[in-house]
């Protein structure tokens, strides 16, 4: 009774002042498994929203910011989509695990929900019920080959090992990445799943054997850590060079691995928090000023801060094209975002010849560039321009 | 042949961890046939601890460790007093139900703090280069593993041998109702029991978060590796638990060293483990040194 | 048997009496009562509530076979998840060829398969071994679909049904027909369940679980008993899993992991160990602390004051969730063993002779 009486006021009081309402859902891991990714995007995405509503981003509404833990469960996850399916109507989902997120595809294409999802499983923008996800930044299988690609120019004809994440998650530039090697001249020698054990040493001696000049990693920073500093402790960090994917490096691995860490290579699509970019100046005024601490200093945050900048840039250009927000007018103006229209915010490297966010109907990654960062001095520090793989599309799609 | 010692000196270390954690949790089944599923938490509790004094209290870190191994020990006596005391005599489905919720709070508990998410590394201690001798390599958290697991396992055998409340441990484990009847405190041995395994998870979590760093998920699984360990050294024996913990250690280094080159995506180390215990349910289901329970009607 | 309407004690003076399902006429009528309930209240929710309402008639089916594996033979399992995915994942294989009302079953076959190859140890050893050998088949299980190509690596395999004898199903009502597929299917289980157990196998389970020896020596077969516990435990699980492949339109690997295994057992142990009522309590019981901590946590987030009031850095509204859950189930064990299901007696002999006092 008390909450339909508040919700009756809470209208009220929006009638009086002509504000409309549009909301976006988020639901992540705030707590529970990659808890260490979730917390940070969870508060950025809060942080932006409160910001958005201060600077009035969006003409004539008022943004309504559901953010809630599912603590990586897909049940949870399902039920907070449909109660705000139910409930808030909103424009926008801001998604979270692999798993949570395949499994929802096919009721995302049904309702024709715009999903803009923090994993970027390749399988998620691949048919079928592809529609209405969109990827922030290039695909985990984009940035593996990225990767590759930068080896193949560092030394022609080298032996590369894969290490993965046990899951969906780590497995999906796999296949990828396997054709890649094959056009870039690379051989895979081994792919080796591993969710972090205490002791790397079998691994590490076995890819030694193999003949692996390169790791390359798909996973989360602890695994990363445990075999970076077994590297070291085997001697064999001079003769193996490691490098990963985005949900491998950040601080966190740098937190973890410590001195084992320098020469890590790093694929990021985020500048760096230290860079002067309008990006990452809002980043430290937002985290300072929501007193984040440890999160703020995540790249996971500044992760949080582009989807949810992504979702309130598209509100907003729906309003002024259209002159309401919902879930059709939300997908037209994102998939207007392209060309002149493109998104520049200032989080994601940009290259020479294409703008830092882009969508079209056929084109479902927004950042395509990034970097290639190295830890040097206890730091990742960026050694490539920024640059788009050349190689994934052809690849993956075949053309 | 040197990658075959250096699997099984990896494996030894990996092992005294799985050791460490599995005495505490055997001293409590065998005093009061509770299977502990909360160990894992008190690994983590212990670890984060031990974080806590050095990182934010800056005290020395031999001292921070020191006063996290008491300071889990008091954890593991509280909860003793405070929930399992009131289940004496409760089906033993109820007291093993008990420790998954206590799990839960635990965990709930560690929310409240800032260790809930996010990895951390204690302040540098030991020596970075590891100690290399005929081609093997060790680093010095291993060695402090191998340590701190013979440390305590000296411990145990001259508690149980030699001290009066460690005769009476015995006791209560061999026949609660004869021990009550000359005057043994059943009670005072249940809750020293879970005294010494909160010390011994502890000793555990600091040895794991020196190997590889802290985090709340993987200190907590380490209290599921326990249970291959004590089930193949034997649910109620202190040398069982150590073989035990040892044979998996090695047993998943030398999984991953020669039976992962031939299972695409490899990972059988994850696995191996949970066939072994398995198969020893199958066959020999009181371990390598456990007492087979002789019952009557 | 005096008037079958107004019973005020126990007046049965054979083991035919004993066995029936119900003891008298008004427990039948209430029983006809909660059915209509049932099977009008999702006309008054919301689709989302609906849902809700799902996965507690899921998870009950799956709780109902823990009870004959935990609350009547006494044999802790942690597997309760795994079986569930092995039905899943059967669905999941045989839905494109299939109609549901025979990928289901076949899926509870084959999860009664793995229940008493997991259950062999059984035929040896006791209580605590057996919890350890499901712990075991939990995490095996997890590991082997990760390893295989076939059940997509653990990630998402679609399982579509659209249409079901010409009335099409999509979101404006998939949650609504799977409700009462749901529904009926977990009436019949609780037949079932009633049937099986208020007879001589019922009691050779508990014979059993209270002293096996005795049991042996009263001539049952201890150890094939229990392997028949499992084998009906998993296959109870094989259901709820084939039912939660269709409605949540897809088999993902997260499902079946050892946390919900754990889940399944705190909600036994809170319903009720044993019970019908118990397994219909319990998951609606977890369900809805779960939906109340969470508006209690967001109510926390939205509250300035008491954000003031917690340090930097302290997240009350995580910490929450976990914290109660585990909370309840300590509570209960040391408080109400006999679980919700004891309180439902109560208020029920409460009402037996109401309005008298005895």
């Amino acid at each position: 009774m008390k909450r339909s009486m508040l919700l009756v006021g809470l209208t009220l009081l929006s009638l009086a002042q002509a504000q409309k309402t549009v909301s976006l859902v988020h639901s992540g891991a705030i707590t529970g498994p990659t808890s260490d990714v979730g917390g940070p995007y969870a508060a950025a995405i809060e942080d932006y929203c409160k910001y958005a509503n201060e600077q009035k981003l969006i003409p004539g509404y008022t943004l309504n910011c559901i953010v809630r833990d599912d603590q990586y469960q897909n049940p949870n996850a399902q039920r907070f989509l449909e109660e705000a399916l139910d409930r808030a109507k909103p424009a926008v989902y801001l998604g979270y695990a692999t798993g949570a997120m395949l499994a929802l595809k096919s009721l995302i294409q049904e309702v024709k929900l715009v999903a803009i999802p923090a994993s970027a499983h390749i399988g998620l923008i691949d048919p079928p019920d592809n529609t209405y996800v969109f990827l922030p930044t290039s695909s985990y299988s984009e940035q593996v080959v990225a990767l590759l690609e930068h080896i193949a120019r560092e030394k022609k004809g080298a032996k590369v090992a894969l290490v993965v994440h046990p899951s969906a998650f780590g497995r999906a530039p796999i296949e990828d990445a396997r054709k890649a090697a094959a056009q870039l001249g690379l051989s895979i020698v081994d792919v080796q799943e591993n969710g972090g054990s205490l002791d790397n040493t079998a691994l590490l001696r076995n890819l030694e054997q193999k003949g692996a000049e390169y790791i390359v990693h798909q996973n989360v920073a602890g695994p990363v850590a445990n075999i970076l500093k077994d590297a070291k402790r085997l001697g064999l960090d001079k003769k193996i060079k490691q490098l990963g994917a985005i949900y491998t490096g950040g601080n966190d691995l740098i937190r973890l691995a410590g001195d084992a860490a320098e020469g890590y290579l790093w694929a990021s699509s985020y500048y760096t928090l230290e860079e002067d970019t309008p990006g990452m100046r809002l980043h430290r005024e937002l985290a300072a000023k929501n007193n984040r601490g440890v999160l703020g200093q995540s790249h996971n945050y500044t992760a949080g801060l582009l989807a949810a900048a992504i979702a309130v840039e598209a509100m907003k250009r729906a309003a002024q094209r259209f002159g309401r927000i919902d879930n059709a007018t939300f997908y037209d103006a994102l998939v207007g975002m392209n060309g002149p229209n493109a998104f520049n915010p200032g989080f994601v490297v940009k290259t020479a010849n294409s703008p830092e966010i882009d969508f079209t109907k056929s084109e479902q990654t927004g950042g395509e560039g990034l970097r290639v960062l190295e830890v040097k001095g206890g730091k990742f520090v960026p050694i490539t321009q920024p640059f788009t793989s050349t190689l994934f599309r052809k690849v993956h799609y075949g053309k | 042949m040197s990658d075959f010692f250096q699997f099984l000196i990896s494996g030894i270390a990996v092992g005294s961890i799985y050791a460490l954690a599995a005495l505490g949790f055997v001293l409590i089944y065998k005093s009061s046939r509770v299977i502990n599923f909360a160990h894992g938490q008190l690994i983590a509790i212990g670890a984060f601890i031990a974080y806590a004094l050095a990182a934010w209290l800056k005290l020395p870190i031999a001292l921070a460790l020191l006063a996290a191994v008491l300071a889990t020990g008091l954890l593991g006596f509280v909860v003793e007093r405070v929930f399992l005391k009131r289940l004496v005599g409760q089906p033993i489905i109820s007291v093993i139900m008990v420790t998954i919720g206590l799990a839960s709070v635990l965990d709930g508990l560690m929310y409240l703090t800032p260790f809930g998410s996010g990895n951390f590394s204690y302040p540098a201690f030991l020596p970075q280069e590891p100690l290399r001798l005929a081609g093997i390599t060790v680093s010095y958290p291993q060695l402090l593993a191998v340590g701190f697991t013979a440390l305590f396992l000296l411990l145990f055998g001259w508690f149980f041998q030699r001290s009066t409340l460690g005769i009476s441990m015995r006791a209560v484990a061999d026949d609660q109702m004869a021990s009550m009847s000359v005057g043994v405190s059943v009670e005072k041995v249940f809750a020293l029991a879970w005294a010494v395994a909160g010390v011994t998870a502890a000793s555990a979590g600091m040895v794991v978060g020196t190997v590889s760093g802290l985090n709340q998920d993987s200190l907590i699984a380490i209290g599921l590796a326990v249970f291959p360990a004590v089930i193949l050294g034997g649910l109620d024996s202190i040398p069982g638990a150590v073989v035990g913990g040892i044979t998996i250690g090695v047993l998943q280094n030398l999984a991953a060293g020669y039976l992962n080159r031939f299972v695409p995506g490899g990972g059988t180390e994850l696995v191996i483990p949970f066939v072994v215990l398995l198969v020893v349910l199958w066959f020999r289901p009181h371990g390598l040194f456990g007492t087979e329970e002789i019952e009557r009607v | 048997m005096r008037n079958p309407w107004a019973q005020t004690g126990n007046y049965r003076t054979s083991y035919e009496q004993d066995t029936t399902i119900f003891a008298t006429y008004r427990e039948i009528a209430s029983v006809v009562a909660l059915l209509v309930a049932l099977l009008v209240l999702p006309q008054l929710l919301e689709r989302s509530q609906v849902l809700t309402l799902n996965f507690i008639l899921i998870y009950a089916i799956a709780v109902l076979g823990l009870n004959i594996t935990t609350g009547y033979a006494g044999l802790i399992s942690v597997g309760q998840a795994a079986f569930m995915g092995v039905g899943a994942y059967t669905v999941a294989l045989t839905a494109p060829y299939l109609p549901f009302y025979l990928t289901i079953p076949l899926g509870a076959a084959v999860a009664a398969a793995f229940g008493a190859i997991v259950g062999i140890p059984s035929l040896r050893v006791k209580h605590l071994y057996l919890a350890l050998a499901t712990l075991a088949f939990q995490e095996i299980f997890v590991w082997t679909v990760g390893r295989m190509p076939a059940l997509a690596q653990g990630a998402s395999i679609p399982v579509e049904m659209r249409n079901f004898l010409g009335y099409e199903i999509g979101f404006r009502n998939h949650n609504h027909f799977w409700y009462y597929v749901i529904l009926f299917t977990l009436v019949l289980m609780v037949i079932a369940w009633r049937n099986l157990l208020r007879g001589k196998y019922g009691r050779a389970l508990v014979a059993v679980r209270d002293n096996d020896r005795a049991a042996d020596a009263m001539g049952m077969d201890p150890g094939r008993t229990k392997l028949m516990a499992f084998a009906l435990g998993a296959l109870y699980a094989g259901v709820a899993g084939g039912l939660l492949a269709y409605f949540q339109r897809s088999v993902v690997i997260e499902e079946f992991t050892l946390a919900k295994s754990v889940g399944f057992l705190a909600m036994a142990i809170v319903g009720g160990l044993g019970t019908v009522v118990g397994s219909l309590l319990g998951p609606a019981f977890i369900e809805y602390l779960q939906l109340s901590m969470e508006r209690f946590s967001e109510w926390i987030k939205g509250s300035q004051a008491i954000q003031q009031i917690i340090p930097p850095g302290v997240d009350v509204a995580s910490a929450l969730l976990p914290l109660s859950f585990g909370l309840v189930i300590v509570l209960f064990l040391m408080f109400e063993p006999r679980g919700l299901y004891n309180w439902w007696r109560l208020v029920r002999s409460y009402f037996r002779t109401w309005p008298f006092k005895y």
